[in-house]
């Protein structure tokens, strides 16, 4: 099995926290309409991109590949725009405290890759906050759990 | 009289710098100075621009979070002779205001970044979260 820490343990959970994320959107997006619907469709192909690249580079690198599965336990009931929106902005915190894990474990190109993908998911959650009319719309330190 | 003894503070200075123990600066001075300085820069526009208040008090807030964990890392206090941040007096015009902000934080943000990818393993995390929330500043100044 992988190893408890290290560069491939860390990219492996981010990639577990993009499956997840990419479920999500699913569940997500039918419970919003117009330009909402299509900020998570776009949001959903980001995941999908960070997703691919991954596994690419974890296949690479010669380690064990973490498999999606075929679904997730939700947080809460997703049955209106505001539990919708109020989940887009957890998995994108989440996904962002993944990505942020993994920038000790990194060097170089592939911390570079990582900064990008967090700064997209605090730029999601941000993007999402607005929408929901949530205030703040940011938070000081994105992706680190409090 | 100064100029013949030029060179003899420094020497000086040398000698009682090596006894005096002190390190080099810290890398990530440069960025702590820049968060408290963008904390000013927020706190003094949050006062002219009322309509903007709420949100850019909370940003200032973020910068100054930003200043204290540098310094917890860097682990010494902001040098004395660091300038007391004096953002001259922002201009009331909002869009004004905006703009100038959105300047200052991108120009921040990219210093973040480039610390992130510079630095040793124990402070990749706290950087890059600094860079991640600087852009998200960005984001809600639009």
């Amino acid at each position: 099995m992988s190893p408890t820490s290290g560069p491939a343990q860390a990219l492996g959970d981010a990639l577990a926290a993009e499956y997840a994320a990419i479920w999500a959107y699913g569940v997500i997006g039918v419970h919003l309409t117009e330009s909402a619907r299509s900020a998570a469709r776009a949001a959903e192909a980001a995941h999908r991109a960070r997703r691919d690249a991954l596994i690419l580079q974890l296949s690479a690198g010669g380690g064990q590949v973490p498999a999606d599965r075929a679904g997730y336990a939700l947080p809460y009931p997703v049955t209106d725009r505001a539990s919708a929106l109020k989940l887009a902005v957890e998995i994108e915190e989440r996904t962002a405290g993944h990505w942020r894990a993994a920038l000790p474990h990194t060097t170089g190109a592939d911390r570079n890759k990582a900064l990008a993908a967090l700064t997209d998911c605090a730029l999601r959650a941000t993007r999402w906050r607005r929408t929901a009319g949530v205030t703040p719309l940011t938070v000081p330190f994105p992706g680190r759990q409090v | 009289m100064a100029l013949g003894g030029a060179a003899v503070p420094l020497t000086g200075c040398d000698l009682f710098d090596r006894d005096d123990e002190s390190r080099p600066p810290d890398p990530l001075e440069p960025l702590a100075a820049e968060a408290t300085a963008l904390e000013a820069r927020y706190r003094a526009a949050a006062t002219a621009v009322p309509a903007l208040t709420e949100r850019l008090t909370a940003i200032a807030d973020a910068h100054r979070a930003h200043a204290e964990e540098l310094r917890k890392v860097i682990g010494r206090p902001a040098p004395s002779g660091s300038p007391a941040a004096s953002p001259s007096a922002a201009a009331a015009d909002p869009d004004t205001v905006r703009t100038e902000l959105r300047q200052a934080e991108q120009a921040g943000r990219d210093n973040a970044a480039k610390a992130c990818a510079a630095a040793p393993a124990e402070r990749a995390a706290l950087l890059g979260s600094i860079a991640a929330a600087r852009a998200t500043h960005l984001e809600a100044l639009k």
